[in-house]
C-alpha cells in the first residue's frame, strides 16, 4: 500500500481527550473527555438500566457538546488516567471516530494511550473494542510518558534519540514523574506530585482576592486562569525578584483587563507578584499545600535516586517537560539549575568522604524545553505513528483474530533507531 | 417449547448435584502434583462413564465426572446465522474473562460452546448446591439473552434504516 | 447520532478559527494539516507557497477520475468558482481562502469547504438524474470504483435512476450483521412510501450486472436504490445526493454501533453471571468490624 491513510492518534487524558491524524503537528480536536447521555430514572442495575429497547445509546454527546447539554447527566469514563467505564468509553469512540475525525476504522491504523502502569488487563479490553468493534486494521498502545520522551526528539538533533529519560508531566489535576529507561517505564520509582495547573489557579486566585476588588466574584477562577496562562513565569530568586518589582513597578507590573459577564462593563486588575508567586508553588509547595513541602526539583532527584544504578546518569541527562503546566518560561532552567545544584553537593560529599582520593565524573544534568510541550504526549505519538516502523510493530487484525486479546498486552518499544 | 425446558434443567441440576461429589486426589503419575483427572484422563480407573443430556440436537449438556474434578460442557441453541454468531461472541467475551469465572474453562471441548470445569478445591470452597444453581442459571440466561440480543440487533437494524429512508 | 455528518468538522472548524481570528484583528498563522475522511479521502489545509495569507484547502479523491469522466470538474467549477485554484500536486482539487480580503459571506464558504468531498461526489448523480429527466436511454452505466474494493454504479433509465453500490465486509461477523441491516432496509420501505425501492442481494452482484467484472464471495454484498422521478427532481436532488452518497458509512457505523452495543449487553450480563456465581462463596464469617471509633468490634458471646 503505497499512499496510505494516516494513522489516527487519540490521546486519552483524564480531563481532556486529544485526536488527530498521524503526520500533524497539533492535535485536531481537543475535547474534555466526558459524555453525556439520557439515564432512565428506572431502578435496577446500572448497566442494565442503560441498555435501551432502540437506539438510545446513539443518544449521547461528547466533549465540550456533551457539558452543554441539557437534561443529560454528564458522565467521565476515565478516572485517574485509567478507564473505569468500558461502556461509556466505547461509545465515547464511536462518535470521535465517525463525528469528529471521520475516519473509516478499517482504514486507519490506531494508536492509542495508557498511562504508565496501567493494567494489561485493560489493554485487552481496550484491543477488544477497538478490533472486535471497529474492525480496526492495526493497534499501538503506547505509553504516554514514553510519547513525551519521543516528542523531545524535535528539540535535538537526529543522532540522539534516546528512549531513556525522566518526564515530568504536569496536566490540570495532578503532576507525575515518571522515570523511563529505553522505552519502558520503571513503575515502582513513578512518584506524584499534588500540585498542578489547578492549584496554581487557585493560588492566584487567593493572592488576588485579597487585593483586588473589582473582579466579579463568579469570574475570579477564570480571570485567574487567564492570568496565569498569559503573565505568569518563573523567577530564579523570589526574594530578588520582588526587590526587582518594587524598584521599578511601571516595568514590571501588568494590567488584565476582563469583561463583566452580566453588565458587560470593563474591569481591570493589576498583576503584580503572582505573575512569578503562582509557578512558584512548584518550587515552594507549602505556600498552598501544608501537607506538601518537597519541591519538584528534589522530588526528581529523589525518583531517579530511587532507579537502578546504571540508568540515573541518562535520568538526569534527559529531562522532558510534558503538558501545559510545564508550560511557564524558565520552569526547565529552574528545575535544571535545582537539580544540578542537588546533584554537585552530592558528588562534593562523596569527594569529600574519601578524602580527596575519589574524584567522581560530573554528572550532566539538562531539562529540555520544546515548543510541542502542551501536546507533548499526542505530538509524540503523531510522530511515531507516521513513521514506517510504526506499522512493523502494530498488532494487526489478523494477529488479533489469530492469538486474541492477549497480544496487545505487550507493546514493544520502537523508534530508538538513529 | 417451553414446556420441554423444565424437565430438561431439572434433569440437569440432579444429574450435577450427583456429580458433585468429588474429592482430593493426588495424581498417580507424578509426585505431589495434583490435576484435575477428567482432563488429564492419565487412568481410566479414575473417570466416570459420561452423561449427556439432550433436549433437542442442538441443545445438549454433556458431564464428565471423575474422582476429583467434574466438567460440563453446554452447547447452546443457535437457530440461526445471527444466533450462532451472537452466541459465539459472548462465549468469547466471557472466556475472555475466565479469571473472574473460575469455574469456566478457557475453550469449550469440541462440539459444544462452552465449559465448565469444577475441581475438588472449587467445591471445598464454594457451596455445592450454589454452583449447581450457577450452572442452571447459566443456561436458563443464556437462551434469553441471545434472543433478546437478536431482538434488539433487528430493532436496530430496523431503526435506523428507516430513519435513513425517511429523509428521502 | 443517527445520521453521519455531510461536511468534514474538522476543516470546518480549522477554517472556522483560522479565519475568524484574521477577521478579529490577529495574525495569520500557519498551517499545514493533512486530514482523512471517509471512503479514503484526503485533505490537505496549507498555505500556498508558504504565504501565511492564504489558506489552501486541497482534496484528493482516489476515484477522482472515475468521477472526472462524469463532469465532476464542471460541478466543482460551478460551485466554488472564484476561489478554485488550480490543484496542488498530488491533489484533485483545491480551493483558497485568502485571508487580506476575506469575504463578508465567509463563513458560508466555509461550509463549502467543508462539502467539497459530497461535492465530487454529487456530479455523477446530477449527470444521471439530468439524463432521465431528459429521458435519454442507452448511456453508458457509470462506474465509480469509491473504495478499493468496492464499486458503485449508476444508470438512467427513463423512469429511474438505478444506483448499485457493492460493499465488502471485512468481518465474517459483519456480513451477518450487515444482512439483517440490509433486510431491514429493504422492508423500510413498506412504511415510507416516498423512500426509494431498495433491493439487496449477497455474495453475486444483482441481474443489472451480470456479464461485468462485479466481483463476487462470501463477503460481498450489493444493494441497490431504484429512484424515481420524486427523488431526482431538481427540487429534491441535493437531498438525495446527501443522503446516498454517505448509505455505505452510514451502514458500517451502524453495524459498528450494534457491535458496541451488544458488547454493553455482554459486559452487563457478564457481571450478572458473576454475582450469582459469587453466591457461591460462603461469606467471610470471622471478618474484623469496627466501630465508628476505629476500635475493633467483637460480639459478645
Amino acid at each position: 500500500m503505497a499512499n496510505r491513510l494516516p494513522a489516527v492518534v487519540v490521546d486519552t487524558g483524564t480531563g481532556y481527550t486529544k485526536m488527530g491524524y498521524a503526520g500533524n503537528t497539533e492535535p485536531q480536536f481537543i475535547l474534555p473527555s466526558a459524555i453525556a447521555i439520557k439515564e432512565a430514572a428506572s431502578v435496577g442495575d446500572q448497566a442494565i438500566r442503560r441498555l435501551g429497547k432502540g437506539v438510545e445509546d446513539l443518544d449521547f454527546y461528547i466533549g465540550d457538546e456533551a457539558l452543554n447539554a441539557p437534561s443529560y447527566s454528564v458522565k467521565w469514563p476515565i478516572r485517574h488516567g485509567i478507564i473505569e467505564d468500558w461502556d461509556l468509553m466505547e461509545r465515547f469512540y464511536e462518535q470521535v471516530i465517525f463525528k469528529y475525525l471521520r475516519a473509516e476504522p478499517e482504514d486507519h491504523y490506531f494508536l492509542l494511550t495508557e498511562p504508565p502502569l496501567n493494567t494489561p488487563e485493560n489493554r485487552e479490553y481496550t484491543a477488544e473494542i477497538m478490533f472486535e468493534s471497529f474492525n480496526v486494521p492495526g493497534l499501538y498502545i503506547a505509553v504516554q510518558a514514553v510519547l513525551a520522551l519521543a516528542a523531545s526528539w524535535t528539540s535535538r538533533q537526529v543522532g540522539e534519540r534516546t528512549l531513556t529519560g525522566t518526564v515530568i508531566d504536569s496536566g490540570d489535576g495532578v503532576t507525575h514523574v515518571i522515570p523511563v529507561a529505553e522505552g519502558y517505564v520503571i513503575g515502582s520509582c513513578i512518584k506524584h506530585i499534588p500540585i498542578a495547573g489547578r492549584d496554581i489557579t487557585y493560588f492566584i486566585q487567593q493572592l488576588l482576592r485579597e487585593r483586588e476588588v473589582g473582579i466579579p466574584p463568579e469570574q475570579s477562577l477564570e480571570t485567574a486562569k487567564a492570568i496565569k496562562e498569559r503573565f505568569s513565569y518563573v523567577c530564579p530568586d523570589v526574594a530578588k525578584e520582588f526587590a526587582k518589582y518594587d524598584a521599578d513597578p511601571t516595568k514590571w507590573f501588568k494590567k488584565y483587563e476582563g469583561v463583566n459577564s452580566i453588565n458587560k462593563q470593563l474591569f481591570s486588575v493589576d498583576v503584580g507578584y503572582e505573575r512569578f508567586l503562582g509557578p512558584e508553588i512548584f518550587f515552594h509547595p507549602e505556600f498552598s499545600n501544608p501537607d506538601f513541602t518537597m519541591p519538584i526539583s528534589e522530588v526528581v532527584d529523589e525518583v531517579i535516586q530511587y532507579c537502578p544504578i546504571d540508568v540515573r546518569r541518562g535520568l538526569y541527562k534527559n529531562i522532558v517537560l510534558s503538558g501545559g503546566s510545564t508550560m511557564f518560561r524558565d520552569f526547565g532552567r529552574k528545575i535544571q539549575r535545582d537539580v544540578k545544584r542537588v546533584v554537585d553537593a552530592r558528588l562534593k560529599a562523596s569527594e569529600e568522604l574519601s578524602q580527596g582520593r575519589i574524584k567522581p565524573k560530573p554528572i550532566d544534568v539538562a531539562v529540555i524545553t520544546h515548543h510541542m510541550q502542551r501536546y507533548a504526549v499526542w505530538f509524540g505519538g503523531s510522530m511515531l505513528a507516521s513513521t514506517p516502523e510504526f506499522y512493523q510493530v502494530c498488532h494487526t487484525k489478523a494477529d488479533y483474530d489469530e492469538h486474541g486479546p492477549s497480544i496487545c498486552r505487550h507493546n514493544p518499544v520502537f523508534g530508538t533507531m538513529a | 417449547m417451553a414446556a420441554t425446558l423444565k424437565p430438561y434443567l431439572n434433569c440437569v441440576k440432579e444429574t450435577l448435584t450427583a456429580a458433585m461429589c468429588v474429592q482430593n486426589f493426588d495424581s498417580q503419575v507424578v509426585e505431589r502434583h495434583n490435576k484435575p483427572e477428567v482432563e488429564v484422563k492419565s487412568s481410566k480407573e479414575l473417570l466416570l462413564t459420561p452423561v449427556v443430556i439432550s433436549r433437542n440436537e442442538k441443545e445438549k449438556v454433556l458431564i464428565e465426572s471423575s474422582v476429583n474434578s467434574i466438567r460440563i460442557s453446554i452447547a447452546v441453541k443457535q437457530a440461526d446465522e445471527i444466533e450462532k454468531i451472537l452466541c459465539h461472541k459472548f462465549m468469547r467475551f466471557m472466556m475472555q474473562r475466565a479469571e473472574n469465572f473460575v469455574v469456566l474453562r478457557r475453550k469449550p471441548v469440541e462440539g459444544y460452546d462452552i465449559s465448565f470445569l469444577v475441581t475438588n478445591v472449587h467445591a471445598e470452597q464454594m457451596f455445592k448446591h450454589k454452583l449447581v444453581d450457577f450452572i442452571i442459571h447459566f443456561m436458563e440466561e443464556i437462551d434469553k439473552e441471545i434472543n433478546e440480543m437478536k431482538l434488539a440487533v433487528n430493532s436496530r437494524a430496523r431503526i435506523s434504516a428507516e430513519e435513513f429512508l425517511k429523509n428521502f | 447520532m443517527i445520521l453521519l455528518e455531510y461536511k468534514n468538522l474538522i476543516v470546518q472548524e480549522t477554517l472556522k478559527d483560522k479565519i475568524r481570528n484574521v477577521v478579529e484583528g490577529g495574525k495569520p498563522d500557519n498551517v499545514d494539516i493533512t486530514v482523512a475522511d471517509f471512503d479514503g479521502v484526503l485533505f490537505h489545509m496549507s498555505n500556498p507557497d508558504g504565504n501565511k495569507s492564504k489558506i489552501m484547502v486541497s482534496v484528493s479523491l482516489k476515484f477522482y477520475k472515475d468521477l472526472q469522466e462524469h463532469g465532476a470538474d464542471d460541478l466543482i467549477k460551478r460551485e466554488y468558482g472564484d476561489f478554485l485554484v488550480p490543484a496542488e500536486p498530488g491533489y484533485n482539487v483545491s480551493v483558497v481562502f485568502d485571508l487580506e480580503k476575506v469575504p463578508g459571506d465567509w463563513e458560508k464558504r466555509v461550509e463549502k469547504a467543508a462539502l467539497l468531498k459530497r461535492n465530487c461526489f454529487a456530479s455523477v448523480f446530477e449527470k444521471y438524474f439530468g439524463y432521465q429527466e431528459q429521458g435519454t436511454e442507452g448511456n453508458k452505466r457509470a462506474v465509480v470504483h469509491y473504495r478499493d474494493d468496492e464499486t458503485m454504479y449508476v444508470e438512467a433509465k427513463k423512469d429511474r435512476v438505478t444506483v448499485i453500490f457493492s460493499t465488502t465486509f471485512k468481518d465474517m461477523d459483519d456480513v451477518i450483521i450487515g444482512k439483517v441491516f440490509m433486510q431491514e432496509f429493504k422492508e423500510g420501505r413498506r412504511k415510507y412510501q416516498q423512500a426509494p425501492q431498495v433491493l439487496f442481494s449477497h455474495k453475486e452482484p444483482p441481474q443489472e450486472l451480470a456479464n461485468t467484472d462485479a466481483r463476487m464471495g462470501d463477503n460481498i454484498g450489493y444493494i441497490t436504490f431504484v429512484l424515481f422521478p420524486r427523488h431526482t427532481s431538481a427540487s429534491a436532488r441535493d437531498n438525495t445526493i446527501n443522503l446516498i452518497h454517505t448509505l455505505r458509512d452510514y451502514l458500517h457505523y451502524h453495524i459498528k454501533c450494534s457491535k458496541a452495543y451488544i458488547h454493553q449487553r455482554m459486559r452487563a450480563k457478564t457481571s450478572d453471571f458473576l454475582k450469582v456465581l459469587n453466591r457461591a462463596r460462603p461469606e467471610v464469617k470471622d471478618k474484623e468490624k469496627k466501630t465508628i471509633t476505629g476500635k475493633t468490634f467483637s460480639r459478645q458471646n
